[in-house]
């Protein structure tokens, strides 16, 4: 081959296949170079930065909606439309991959900044001065966590997790006049580095003794290997404990979890609801990708049946790996993240546990689907389901129970729980509003995190009854069961103090009202978490389309 | 199986870097040393990279070096950033010195008292905000030593 027909080759592949399924990522881009042209442009200057984000947003969400309407299977697909988008298309030379779980997990993305610009708009923080910035970084961190849903190259991995870290790290001390700010962003961008190494020491084991960094063959050579003995499965093992350090840093999973309160605490809350739910679920997605890339044979054509159920058999000692690992995490990660945030005293450090716990009922479901591969694909199938379904309500019992401490910050200039003591009387909305939020975090009926928990436990429970791991499945089905319970205590200690306590004396600001522009922001955010409670098959539609990706 | 002791040697310095960053990390309470700590892990896995990539005689290790350091440089800007702030708001580059974030009915860890900073008034070089023209000295300038 010459060097002109690989030129033209790679240019036809670039442009005819891989930049359309690029758009909503390129939209993002161009939204960042309008946002800092906004900058230094004099006249565009007074143009508000939110507006221009907002936009930006838009399209992309449009775009991605585009791809994830399209997609073969689809429930709004027209039978007129011409068929485009195959069910699992490379690109970029297989750097990416384009699958229902990309796009699902993009639109997903794209919908919850098009709600949190829409919040950062009405809390205050960014004000107009940092609007450029705050947007800018939000936006490229949010890159790259649409290339984290969709890398498929240990390359990739490793670039998206660094481009959705280092934007962070610059969020978590945006309020500069903070010492506190500061101390977060020291401490995230401290453990960031150290995690990043360490993966990437991983990184360079595992692609190394594989001699590929493409995960499809990367399995492949994993059962290549399995089948010849096992030659050089300690330094794989090795490899594969340390990626685990900084996929469990992204994901806050125990023992790597140590930044995730201070940060919490120390930067503003918006900052954190763009970590604990943007970052929190580009993460999961990553663990699912790496999980089941590396688990399970790409789908071939048919003719390849035969060798694809040989190396299906070949991966089974990866896969108990990984399932013992995510496992094991998911159990300790659920346990101690409710156990310590029993005693908090500050909102966000509160809601900083919560997602720390949350991340790991959403590993459970990761693990029970990854064991249930071998035996029951259907039943694996219904485990990403709850996983990428779960994700979905998060975004908004989340994203509402951040919007929440912020707009009351702005009231009462504090986070300290005893702060909202009392506020029953003054503002009955907000503390219904605050009820409905931690109540589906809970996981309790009718609420959108009820449906979402259940499925987690249902395909547990499924995992039990086929897969070869079932002391573990059946462990962490009683640890999920005892960890509710105890969370139980805490979600609603918050609401005591706001109901049944008496109000502190030195209270500042007026009552919140629902009837205002922050009072529409959260009715906007819990709303859906009662209505996806009720009526929640057209969001499990979609997730099962997720779910079917790597079958 | 000719480049086998290049592999094993390189991969032995590579893993001897790593891991003197790694404990570095884990060590060191100055800021800066311990960005520095976290730079020398990525330059031993660099080095690893590049030793894979010889053996297999595949360019995409050398690639990935390539994509390593450009990381490498943003991570290193991004937190020499917050170690100027940070030298900014306490004078000092001690770790130990930000411990106001923590579980709150849990100590301070102490394991060497900092120490006092002498009262002097201290005129630090300060970066002037961004978008200002920044007001120049002339007699400064005049004095400063030529370097």
């Amino acid at each position: 081959m010459n060097l002109g027909t690989l030129i033209t080759g790679s240019l036809n592949d670039t442009l005819a296949v891989s930049l359309p399924l690029f758009r909503p990522e390129l939209c993002l881009a161009t939204t960042i170079v309008l946002l800092l042209l906004c900058r230094i442009v004099p006249l565009l200057r007074r143009l508000d930065s939110g507006i221009v984000a907002l936009g930006g947003v838009c399209f992309a969400l449009w775009f991605a909606w585009i791809d994830f309407r399209d997609l073969p299977g689809s429930l709004w697909l027209s039978s007129s439309a011409v068929q485009t988008i195959s069910s699992r298309q490379e690109i970029f030379t297989g750097l990416l991959v384009f699958d229902s779980l990309t796009a699902y997990l993009r639109l997903l993305l794209a919908g919850f900044l098009v709600l949190y610009i829409l919040f950062t708009k009405v809390s205050g923080i960014p004000d107009h001065e940092d609007g450029a910035d705050f947007y800018t970084l939000v936006l490229g961190a949010a890159i790259g966590m649409c290339l984290m849903v969709s890398a498929n190259h240990l390359l990739m991995l490793f670039m998206a997790v660094e481009m959705a870290s280092v934007p962070s790290y610059a969020l978590a001390g945006l309020l500069k006049g903070r010492k506190t700010s500061s101390e977060a962003a020291i401490k995230y961008a401290v453990y960031g580095a150290g995690s990043a190494g360490v993966m990437l020491y991983g990184i360079s084991l595992l692609a190394g003794v594989l001699g590929t960094c493409h995960f499809p063959s990367m399995a492949a050579e994993l059962a290549r290997i399995a089948g010849a003995g096992g030659d050089g499965s300690m330094v794989l093992v090795l490899g594969g404990l340390m990626v685990a350090v900084g996929l469990a840093f992204k994901l806050s999973a125990v023992p790597f979890h140590f930044w995730c309160p201070d940060v919490f605490e120390g930067a503003a809350a918006e900052v954190g609801a763009f970590l604990s739910v943007a970052s929190k679920a580009a993460a999961v997605a990553l663990l699912l990708r790496v999980a089941f890339s590396l688990g399970v044979p790409p789908e071939g054509d048919g003719s390849m049946q035969v060798a694809q159920a040989q190396v299906l058999v070949a991966l089974a000692d990866t896969r108990h790996f990984m399932v013992y690992l995510i496992g094991l995490m998911a159990a300790v990660t659920c346990t101690l993240g409710n156990l310590a945030a029993y005693g908090q005293t500050n909102m966000k450090r509160l809601l900083a546990y919560s997602t720390i716990a949350h991340a790991g009922y959403l590993m459970m479901a990761v693990a029970a689907a990854v064991a249930m591969v071998g035996v029951a694909p259907a039943g694996a199938r219904a485990a990403i389901s709850a996983v990428v379904f779960y994700l979905g309500t998060y975004v908004f019992m989340n994203l509402g129970a951040f919007a929440i401490v912020a707009l009351l910050r702005n009231k009462l200039r504090s986070e300290e729980i005893s702060s909202y003591a009392g506020l029953v009387h003054s503002s009955p909305g907000i503390v219904v509003a605050t009820a409905v939020v931690l109540v589906s975090l809970i996981g309790l009926p009718p609420l959108a995190g009820f449906v979402a928990k259940f499925l987690v436990f249902a395909s547990l429970v499924e995992a039990i009854a086929v897969s070869a791991e079932r002391p573990l499945m059946l462990v962490l089905l009683v640890v999920g069961g005892i960890n509710t319970v105890v969370s139980l205590f805490y979600y609603l200690r918050v609401l005591k103090v706001m109901t049944f306590d008496p109000p502190p004396l030195d209270r500042v600001g007026e009552s919140f009202s629902l009837v205002s522009l922050p009072g529409a922001v959260v009715t906007a955010l819990v709303v859906p978490v009662v209505v996806l409670g009720l009526f929640w098959s057209s969001l499990y539609a979609c997730a099962q389309l997720a779910g079917a990706f790597a079958f | 199986m000719a480049g086998l002791p290049l592999l094993q040697n390189s991969l032995l310095v590579g893993a001897l870097l790593f891991v003197l960053g790694l404990v570095g990390m884990l060590t060191r309470r100055n800021l800066i040393v311990l960005f520095l700590s976290a730079e020398l892990m990525l330059q031993g896995i660099s080095i690893s990279l590049v030793a894979w990539s010889r053996f297999h005689g595949d360019w995409g290790g050398q690639v990935f070096v390539i994509f390593v350091l450009t990381v490498a440089a943003c991570e290193a800007a991004v937190a020499l950033v917050f170690v100027l702030q940070a030298f900014a708001r306490t004078g000092r580059l001690d770790a130990a010195a930000w411990q106001s974030l923590r579980e709150s009915n849990l100590p301070r860890v102490v394991d060497h008292e900092l120490p006092a900073i002498d009262d002097l008034p201290a005129d630090w070089p300060k970066l002037s905000p961004a978008g200002v023209q920044p007001v120049t000295d002339e007699n400064s300038a005049l004095q400063r030593d030529h370097v």
